[in-house]
């Protein structure tokens, strides 16, 4: 039986010895301080907690930290100063995706997900992968153009 | 953590024992009881029961095809793992693929969403057509049943104390045609209003087997072999002339509360245009 869970979070190594029922997204926010990844619906419903666990999408308000011993889980504070993620968030800029920016560190992970698994999206596609992330402001049309401009400005990098 | 309401196994064999003693609840993606069990930010979900965090068992992961020509899909398998195999029927990875959005499908597992037993749960429905089967484990032993038999009613399952669902067992197919429907996704993440699953196995133009299920819309997954035994048999020039009577009987299949009319004529439309499309000779495979 565990009786601590020992995960990384952005490359480091954590050991949490808490309840494992805790939200992973509380965990994140609250106990480590990474505020980036916000909480929206609180059920799964609109992505502004998704995080990278093991190189998955997930939204971090459903799964517990119980269930993370092992695991590698990357939030946009992570991937914000890789040349990925200042492709993803100069192509949101240029493609003036952001406006109050409160789904966007959910939109950049998803974005983020769906280049490393299909580096050259169609536009359904790309709609696909954010179709669980709601955004209240932009109508979604500037985001879907800003993942085909990263898509198009980072070519070579999402091939690796 | 002074009271202990919450275990992390790390094989199966310790999973059963602390189920068994704590008559407790497993969890797996978490999809469903980190929502039910949810007290707002920053407070940690509750429960009425122990909980068993079994998300990393090594023992209810991967699929696989087994001698005897099943598919095994570990429990713990979630609906992307799923939709992207090419050892599941296509009926059961249609049903995956359209569960939920990217991130819900890397979470949820085929053994959540049967136990959970929600009328709108949307893969029972195409394991129910197939004949699917269900392996429990418990400290007693092992028991197979079908998906069919385990599901009751909504949110009613033959789950014992102490029981885990091990895998999901898919017997081999020879369905020639099939045809999957979820309706009522105006967006993502949003629940199936109806399911429905259609195949048939032709074989030099007679209707060797034909099923039907729809979910979503009673208490249970809808299926009537008495409807069906009524174009098993018959010649495809035939299916016409008994189609009405087909229609009629799945009609009166379902429960006179579990779907509103114009449900029940979407129902009948689709099951209508399957069995078109088999009269005129439709080409083998997924029928769009
Ligand atoms: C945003 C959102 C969208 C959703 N969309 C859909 C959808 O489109 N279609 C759909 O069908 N569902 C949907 N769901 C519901 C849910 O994701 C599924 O039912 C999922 O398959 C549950 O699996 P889980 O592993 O996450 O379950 P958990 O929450 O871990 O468990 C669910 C129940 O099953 C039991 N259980 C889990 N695994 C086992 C096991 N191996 N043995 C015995 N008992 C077990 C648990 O004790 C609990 O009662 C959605 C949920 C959310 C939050
Ligand atoms: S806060 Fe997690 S999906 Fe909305
Ligand atoms: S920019 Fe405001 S919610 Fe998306």
């Amino acid at each position: 039986m565990l009786s601590e869970i020992k995960f990384t979070l952005n490359g480091k190594r954590i050991i949490y010895q808490g309840d494992p029922l805790r939200r992973l997204l509380d965990v994140i926010r609250e106990d480590l301080g990474f505020t980036g990844t916000k909480e929206g619906c609180s059920e799964g419903e609109c992505g502004a907690c998704s995080v990278i666990k093991d190189g998955r999408l997930v939204t971090s308000c459903i799964i517990p930290i119980g269930a993370c011993n092992g695991s590698d889980i990357l939030t946009i504070e992570g991937i914000r100063d890789t040349e990925k993620g200042e492709c993803i968030i100069s192509a949101f800029a240029e493609g003036g995706a952001v406006q109050c920016g409160f789904c966007i560190p959910g939109m950049v992970m998803a974005a983020y997900y769906l280049l490393e698994n299909n580096p050259n999206p169609s536009e359904e596609e790309i709609r696909m992968g954010i179709s669980g992330n709601i955004c209240r402001c932009t109508g979604y049309d500037l985001i879907v153009d800003s993942i085909a401009l990263a898509a198009k400005k980072g070519e070579e990098l999402w091939k690796k | 953590m002074e009271e202990m309401m919450c275990y992390i196994p790390e094989n199966l064999e310790e999973a059963l024992a602390i189920m068994d003693e704590k008559d407790a609840i497993a969890l797996a993606g978490g999809s469903d009881l980190m929502v039910s069990g949810a007290n707002g930010t920053g407070v940690n979900p509750s429960f009425s029961r122990p909980v068993v965090i079994i998300s990393n068992l090594p023992e209810l992961k991967g699929i696989k095809k087994r001698e005897d020509g099943w598919t095994e899909i570990g429990a713990l398998s979630t609906s992307r793992e799923i939709a992207e195999s090419g050892l599941v029927h296509p009926l059961v990875r249609n049903a995956a693929s359209l569960m939920g959005a990217v991130a819900l499908r890397n979470s949820a597992t085929i053994g959540g969403n049967i136990a959970n037993a929600s009328p709108k749960g949307d893969t029972p429905q195409p394991l129910i057509l197939l004949d699917a089967e269900v392996t429990l484990k418990s400290v007693r032993g092992e028991r197979r049943m079908k998906v069919d038999d385990f599901i009751l009613g909504a949110k009613k399952t033959k789950l014992e104390k102490g029981e885990i669902i091990t895998s999901v067992l898919i017997p081999p197919s020879s369905l020639t045609h099939c045809y999957y429907r979820k309706i009522g996704m105006r967006r993502a993440n949003a629940i199936s209003k109806l399911t429905i699953s259609i195949g048939a196995e032709v074989r030099d133009g007679k209707v060797v087997d034909f099923r039907a299920s729809s979910g979503a819309a009673g208490p249970k997954v809808i299926r009537s072999h008495e409807a069906e035994s009524i174009l098993i048999g018959k010649t495809l020039s035939e299916l016409t002339e008994y189609k009405e009577e087909f229609l009629d009987a799945w009609n009166n299949a379902i429960s006179p509360r579990a779907m509103p009319e114009y449900r029940r004529g979407t129902t009948r439309r689709m099951l209508s245009f399957f069995i078109d499309a088999l009269s005129a000779g439709v080409q083998e495979g997924i029928i769009e």
